[in-house]
């Protein structure tokens, strides 16, 4: 009988005997799309399928990254948008997560302030700009509150549905164990909803970095969106192209960043196979 | 053991309104538990057995009639009533050591007290060595282990059990009756278990009380005067568990007769556990 109740799966570690290989392997299964897409503009360009002041030949793209890094410029508009949408994203999601919280754990609250909440956020947030103009210019300030509010909705709203769907199941223990509200919100709410309030987060820092671009096509002098107009504008479709892909990755480098942050936190979870 | 009843329950009744219909769970309940007792409660589905014991741990309320635990009518839950629940319920981002010392949260004890009453009670359960482990890292019957020390760890004068082993599989099962009958014997903690198996209310009990459905009711409390530790293939055990399920049946019939269809399974006995033992 002993041995019967000692035999259970322990922390066996979902691990292959090599992971290094399995992670190889996965990087290069990602990268087949984008080869694949690199090896068709390449051909396109080569073959003069469309002409070169449309779609520029891949080397003359890269002739020009180089030299936009060893400028300094590409780096330069990179950090100014990335300072941007850090600031706004910082006090949107602050802001989502008291809202969120207050939301969630009041029903008061709730009634109050939920359904202008939702109304609010069905507004595009670009559809903010032409108003938002008028009020407070084209200037830093504007593009701080654009990204605030790209922040703000998904943020509250993860942290609210995540505050509600604590398993009331776990609410009896507390109150069997005669938690005070804080050590229930503290022991029990707040653990149970992180996995939402992650989902807040990569919602919102998407949605903070996909206003951002949107802003900055509209009214910057600086930031990579800028970048992206001034290139369209001078007809520099490398510059064009640039920009997007640092668009791209900076965003991806985000997620995946707070995909790891996000897994590191929940040790707890079960490892998926 | 004293002779003072340490909780009685007094002419229950709790009514439950679903949809503008009132169903009666109880109706008419007293019970008088002494100090130190094994009283385990049996009935089929729905004839308000865990709410009976949800009651008792104060878990839920506006019922008619009185519990009182000590001479304190119980109105909420307390410290001094623990809880196991059917499924553990461990919080699932805590380690098995930090899900147990959750008990003590609010008993007022120093830290090295809460780590070496932790430490004991993961022995008591026999958890040594999974202290550092998540709950999802453990089988069921290990984490209903768990959840039996998060409630004992406390020292609370009654323990309420909620079918704690019914998700369980046989062996399993027989071997934590085993061992929750023996940190009984050790720790002297009054117990009320319910269950639907009868096996299990005449292995653990020392009365078994019978209840019967729509409205629940207490048909008979039958009691087990077998030495322990008890041997479910003995003639004598075999006699009362006969007992136990003939009165059962009985309130078996009686439901079928008033049910509607489909909400009471009938208890059939388990010989596949009693070769176990």
């Amino acid at each position: 009988m002993a041995v019967l109740t000692v035999t259970t799966e322990t922390d066996a570690p979902s691990r292959l005997p090599y992971p290094w290989r399995s992670r190889a392997v996965g990087l290069a299964v990602a990268l087949v799309l984008p080869a694949a897409l690199l090896i068709l503009w390449w051909a396109a360009s080569d073959r003069g399928w469309l002409a070169a002041q449309i779609l520029p030949h891949p080397l003359d793209v890269y002739q020009t990254l180089r030299d936009m890094v060893a400028s300094g410029e590409l780096l330069y508009h990179t950090a100014i948008s990335l300072r941007r949408v850090l600031i706004g994203f910082a006090i949107g999601a602050g802001f989502g997560l008291a809202l969120g919280i207050a939301m969630g754990l009041s029903e008061t609250v709730e009634d109050y302030v939920k359904p202008l909440f939702l109304a609010f956020a069905q507004i595009p947030t670009l559809g903010w700009i032409p108003l938002l103009m008028l009020l407070v210019g084209i200037g830093e300030t504007l593009k701080i509150i654009i990204i605030t509010k790209g922040a703000l909705v998904p943020m509250t709203l993860n942290t609210f549905a995540g505050i509600r769907n604590v398993s009331p199941r776990y609410l009896e223990v507390a109150r069997a164990l005669r938690f005070s509200r804080w050590q229930t919100l503290r022991l029990v709410i707040i653990p149970a909803s992180i996995p939402f309030v992650f989902t807040g987060i990569r919602y919102g820092l998407t949605h903070a970095w996909t206003s951002l671009v949107g802003v900055e096509l509209l009214a910057s002098s600086e930031g990579l969106g800028y970048l992206l107009v001034w290139g369209r504008q001078m007809f520099w479709l490398d510059t064009v192209i640039i920009a997007m892909l640092a668009i791209g990755i900076v965003g991806f480098v985000m997620d995946s960043g707070l995909n790891r942050t996000e897994r590191l936190i929940q040790r707890w979870k079960r490892n998926e196979i | 053991m004293s002779v003072t009843a340490h909780l009685t329950i007094k002419n229950v009744t709790r009514q439950f309104s679903v949809d503008s219909q009132t169903i009666t769970a109880l109706q008419d309940v007293s019970l008088s538990v002494t100090e130190g007792e094994f009283v385990t409660i049996v009935g089929a589905s729905g004839c308000g057995k865990s709410t009976l014991l949800r009651l008792g741990a104060g878990l839920d309320a506006g019922h008619q009639g009185e519990i009182r635990h000590r001479g304190n009518v119980v109105l909420g839950p307390s410290l001094d009533r623990g809880i196991v629940f059917q499924e553990p319920r461990l919080f699932p981002w805590l380690t098995v050591e930090r899900n147990i010392a959750l008990g003590l949260e609010n008993a007022g004890v120093s830290k090295a007290e809460k780590k070496r009453l932790v430490k004991e009670h993961l022995e008591l359960v026999g958890l040594t060595g999974f202290a550092k482990a998540y709950p999802h890292q453990l089988s069921g019957g290990m984490a209903q282990r768990a959840g039996i020390a998060r409630g004992l760890v406390n020292r609370p004068d009654v323990l309420f059990l909620d079918e704690p082993f019914g998700a369980l599989d046989a062996i399993t099962k027989a071997h934590l009756q085993g061992e929750l009958q023996s940190i009984w014997s050790k720790e002297k903690i009054t117990m009320i278990l319910v269950t639907h198996d009868v096996d299990e209310a005449v292995f653990l009990g020392d009365r078994v009380v019978v209840m019967s459905p729509r409205p629940g009711r207490i048909r008979e409390i039958v009691p087990v005067n077998l030495p322990r530790p008890r041997e479910r293939t003995s003639s004598a055990f075999g006699e009362v568990r006969a007992h136990v399920l003939q009165s059962l049946n009985g309130t078996a019939s009686l439901a079928e007769t008033r049910a509607t269809a489909g909400e009471t399974k009938p208890v059939l006995p388990r010989p596949a556990i009693a070769a176990v033992g």
